[in-house]
């Protein structure tokens, strides 16, 4: 026999005597961890992991427990067993109500009461003084004088709960626009009270002076601008074409940082023709802020300048959106270049 | 009720404000301009005689420099013109000038019959093709053609600027000739611009800041006549002057008119102290406004004579202090690094222009009346005692030249700090102090 053949004999004889007789070599065991287990019902666990679902889906519906003792109950009912997953909160048992009969899935138009608590049977509100709990127990109070010494007990009750999730889209859906109508709001007739005997003391403010100040701004807000007639159409101009214009005019305003009309803001109003020069004297001053009047005519006469000045042949501006630019407003502020 | 109101007017305004940025006109705000002088065309003042001819040609001039010494303003000079004015009263073609871009047209004619001379003048608005104001007439005699030609430019730069002008005014200034180790010094009197110079004293004692009278009238200085210094008071009219403050062992300098021009405030020193004094012209009685160790001196009044800024070193070094004018408790107003000295309260009552001394350098500067919001506007190796132009604008001041050779000279600059430039005198100038508007 060869040499290798002899190794490879001897080697294998061994493996297979270790294998054998291994057992009689090994070491104490290695500690493991023990964990118990408690086994559930498949019930159980559906009830576990669907706990919301009304029972009268389930074909078999569970016999109702009986009424547990009117004692102290633990705020939460411990869990049965912790499943593997991250677990739904376990709802507490459904209030035992042998006598009601199974709750019917409400119209549709039901109205849903708002409360944030979701539960298999809806829960009408508690009383006041009720202390939120599972079981709903009366109010016991020790009675002075009784023969019997009895145990003060506070009034619990379930906490208010409905039966169904109302989606945002279920309820706050609208079916008509919030937006109030375009139209002047109606002011309110003044519904004639009777008076009293004039008396010494002073009248009160007149009432309806609150109400028309009230609607005519309102009426202003709400109906100012649909009810303009000269509301420009068309879509507005871009961004790049107002800074082409602001860039335009800047070059050809001047300003006199040393001067008193460097402190005054003013606001510009024209009008340009289609092909964006100046319609003849539309140039007016609209609002000032600062200065004396010598000053803020100073200050126009430079905005003035400005806007011919620089319109040459008229101001680059989109033909198409010429109800846009119609008419400008231009507020010339010097705040940035002042002198400090 | 208004609670109530606002917050409807707030929803309101809430709700609206989408569709009112889309609606009305469109609104843009420009906050970047350009600095850059107006340029103006002045094309010669139409003769209305042959005799006229060379007075209406020297009065556009004047006008014309007077404009564009502020730096506000540049000429568009006559040979880019296009359009020509031969006619006064004829129609502007507002196309000529606006072809060479002249923003501001003046017009004028010059009418001369004996030693009177008459101008007219008419100021427009060229791209806006509207006058500016409305057309205005001067008589006066030959010989102020001069002052007519600032009055005009006065009323111009009104109208484009809507400030108040400043050319027809004087400076008396201390003229000074020679080294600096025998420099001779005496009172002189000129236009704004350095013509017209007169010399109201000789050189034969030092004479140290004249100062203007609220009218114009007189001019304050101090003298070294008696060996030490003491406060005169010349008449502008007849050059007669008097001392004012000469009491025995003291010495009173810094003088200053308060704006009703009854009233002098000054420095004097009394037993090696120094403190501030008023003087009653038509009583003759001497109020002391401060008491203290230290050195008080260089008043001014503010505009409505309610308040003095003046420099003191009570601190430790010089600063700039505030106080009633009747005296009473002093706020400090410079709190800088350096020195300040010499400040003076701008006739618009806005500013003081001060001396700073900082660094080896000396600083032309203003400063609110509070102290806040310092610029320094020049710098130099000496710049000191600025003077402010009638309408607050311009400040006029004496700079120095470094070494053995150094020469003073007159300078002003726009409040700004932009258009520095020299003002010519025959000699050396310092000390000036600018009038009121003539009227």
């Amino acid at each position: 026999m060869q040499t290798g053949t002899k190794i490879s004999g001897i080697a294998h004889l061994g493996l297979i005597a270790i294998a054998i007789f291994g057992g009689a070599f090994r070491s104490e065991p290695l500690p493991f961890e023990v964990r118990e287990v408690s086994v559930i019902s498949s019930e159980e666990y559906a009830a576990l992991s669907n706990p919301s679902r009304p029972p009268e889906i389930a074909e078999q519906p569970t016999a109702p427990s009986e009424p547990e003792p009117a004692e102290p109950v633990a705020e939460t009912p411990t869990p049965v067993a912790r499943p593997e997953r991250d677990p739904v909160p376990p709802e507490p048992e459904p209030v035992p109500e042998p006598d009601a009969p199974e709750p019917a899935l409400p119209p549709e138009d039901a109205a849903t009461p708002d409360v944030d608590r979701v539960a298999p049977e809806p829960v009408p509100t508690p009383p006041q003084d009720a202390r939120p709990d599972v079981v709903e127990q009366t109010e016991v109070a020790p009675e002075e004088g009784a023969d019997i010494p009895q145990e003060a007990q506070q009034a619990t009750a379930p906490e208010q709960a409905t039966d169904r999730i109302v989606t945002e889209a279920v309820e706050t859906a609208p079916i008509r626009s919030p937006r109030p109508p375009r139209t002047r709001p109606t002011a309110p007739t003044p519904t004639p009270v009777a008076q009293a005997e004039p008396t010494s003391e002073p009248e009160p403010e007149p009432a309806p002076d609150r109400s028309t100040a009230v609607d005519a701004a309102l009426a202003e807000a709400l109906a100012g601008p649909a009810a303009e007639p000269d509301a420009p159409v068309g879509p507005p101009l871009s961004a790049g074409e107002k800074e082409a214009l602001r860039v335009a005019v800047s070059q050809c305003w001047n300003v006199d940082v040393g001067g008193r009309s460097s402190q005054v803001v003013v606001t510009v109003g024209m009008s340009l023709d289609q092909s964006g020069k100046v319609v003849g004297n539309s140039v007016r001053l609209i609002d000032s802020q600062g200065g004396n009047d010598q000053s803020v005519q100073t200050a126009y006469q430079a905005a003035r300048r400005a806007i011919l000045r620089c319109q040459k042949d008229g101001y680059d501006l989109p033909a198409e959106k010429y109800a846009q630019w119609r008419d400008i407003e231009m507020t010339f502020n010097p705040e940035r270049m002042r002198i400090k | 009720m208004k609670k109530i109101l606002a917050s409807l007017l707030l929803g309101a305004t809430l709700f609206s404000s989408p569709l009112a940025a889309q609606d009305g006109p469109l609104r843009i705000e420009i906050t970047e301009g350009v600095i850059e002088p107006l340029p103006f065309a002045v094309p010669g003042f139409v003769p209305e005689s042959p005799a006229a001819a060379s007075q209406a040609e020297q009065l556009t001039r004047v006008i014309a420099a007077d404009l564009t010494g502020t730096g506000l303003f540049r000429e568009i000079t006559a040979d880019a013109h296009i359009g020509q004015i031969t006619d006064f009263s004829a129609p502007i073609q507002y196309a000529d000038w606006k072809a060479i871009n002249a923003q501001a047209l003046i017009t004028g004619s010059v009418g001369v019959s004996g030693n009177r001379v008459t101008v007219r003048f008419r100021v427009w608005d060229v791209f806006s093709g509207a006058e500016l104001g409305s057309g205005l007439q001067f008589v006066g005699s030959t010989d102020g053609w001069r002052r007519m030609a600032h009055k005009v430019a006065d009323q111009v730069y009104s109208r484009i600027t809507g400030e108040g002008g400043y050319f027809d005014s004087r400076v008396v200034f201390v003229s000074e000739t020679g080294p600096k180790d025998d420099r001779r010094k005496r009172l002189a009197i000129m236009d704004y611009d350095g013509a017209n110079v007169q010399y109201l004293t000789d050189s034969s004692s030092i004479v140290l800041a004249p100062r203007f009278s609220p009218r114009g009238d007189k001019v304050l200085y101090t003298s070294y006549e008696s060996g030490f210094p003491h406060i005169h008071v010349l008449d502008v009219g007849n050059v007669q002057q008097r001392v004012l403050e000469q009491s025995e062992g003291t010495m009173s300098f810094a003088p200053r008119f308060a704006p009703d021009g009854q009233t002098v405030v000054y420095s004097l020193e009394q037993g090696g102290n120094t403190d501030l004094y008023t003087l009653d012209l038509a009583s003759g009685n001497r109020t002391r406004l401060t008491n203290a160790p230290s050195i008080e001196t260089a008043p001014s009044y503010s505009p409505d004579g309610a308040q003095i800024v003046f420099e003191s070193d009570r601190s430790g070094n010089q600063q700039l202090y505030v106080m009633p004018a009747r005296g009473g408790e002093a706020r400090r107003i410079s709190f800088g690094q350096g020195r300040y000295g010499t400040p003076v309260w701008s006739p618009r009552g806005d500013m003081i222009a001060f001396t700073k001394q900082n660094n080896g350098r000396f600083h032309i500067g203003v400063m609110r009346v509070d102290g806040s919001e310092e610029r320094l506007l020049t710098a130099s190796f000496l710049d000191e005692g600025p003077t402010w132009a009638p309408n607050g604008r311009v400040l006029m001041f004496a700079r120095e030249t470094q070494g053995a050779a150094g020469r003073s000279s007159l300078y002003s600059v726009d409040i700004s700090g932009r258009n520095l430039r020299p003002v010519r005198t025959p000699d050396g100038g310092s000390d000036p102090s600018w009038s009121p508007l003539q009227q």
